[in-house]
């Protein structure tokens, strides 16, 4: 069923959604650094598997790791770009800390 | 008192209503699962033959019907959050998981939307 979902949101014939992203080929050992992007629509694609992105929220840059899992998924469902909101007993303990 | 797939449910119940007990059987399913034993819907329980039950038991056990279907369901919703997902997050607070606004309202996703989701609620019983 979740792949007739995805089939819906988009033509097939268009493929995933890609934008062109700074992402050199993994050699065994060497330290990635995270790549810092704006593009949250862009679909994480099987490539992309345990890298690390730093994706905007609109405000900063939020850490992602991509597991195996996220793929099919856009950056942006991973980065929240809303403060929860909280009030009361929550804020208090908050501020103690 | 037939019993059927983790249930029991009384005689004088029509085959049609009864597979509407199962959590994930609605009309349109056991009105195909009549349809394909050729049992006529309004059949009593009680008026089928023990080779029509079998049939439908062995018809039952295919799908994905109350515990089980329960249970993909709450992990499909863990595994969105265990990713991190917007969706995810929205299901583990309780509000609404496609864009709807909060502002009021939002009454239907505060009652259901949960990762446990399905388990509290309440079951219908034969």
């Amino acid at each position: 069923m979740r792949a007739t979902c995805r089939l819906l949101t988009r033509s097939s014939w268009k493929g995933p959604y890609i934008v062109p992203l700074p992402i050199q080929a993994t050699s065994i050992g060497a330290r990635i650094p995270p790549i810092k992007t704006q593009a949250r629509s862009c679909t994480i694609l099987p490539n992309f598997v345990g890298l690390n992105f730093l994706v905007h929220n609109g405000k900063t840059y939020l850490p992602v790791h991509v597991t195996e899992d996220m793929v099919g998924y856009k950056l942006g469902e991973f980065s929240p770009t809303r403060k929860p909101h909280l009030n009361g007993k929550v804020m208090q303990q908050k501020k103690k800390k | 008192m037939v019993f059927l797939h983790s249930m029991i449910i009384s005689e004088g119940v029509p085959i049609f209503n009864a597979l509407q007990r199962f959590y994930g059987i609605g009309p349109n399913i056991a009105s195909r699962l009549c349809a394909k034993l050729t049992i006529y819907r309004t059949a009593k329980l009680g008026e089928l033959s023990q080779k029509q039950l079998t049939q439908v038991q062995q018809e039952l056990s295919k799908l994905t019907i109350e515990n089980d279907l329960h249970k993909s369901i709450v992990d499909n919703i863990s595994r969105l959050k265990d990713m991190g997902t917007y969706r995810g997050r929205r299901h583990a607070m309780g509000l609404p998981v496609r864009g709807q606004g909060t502002r009021t309202q939002a009454k239907t996703a505060k009652k259901l939307n949960r990762v446990e989701r399905g388990f509290s609620g309440a079951r219908r019983q034969g």
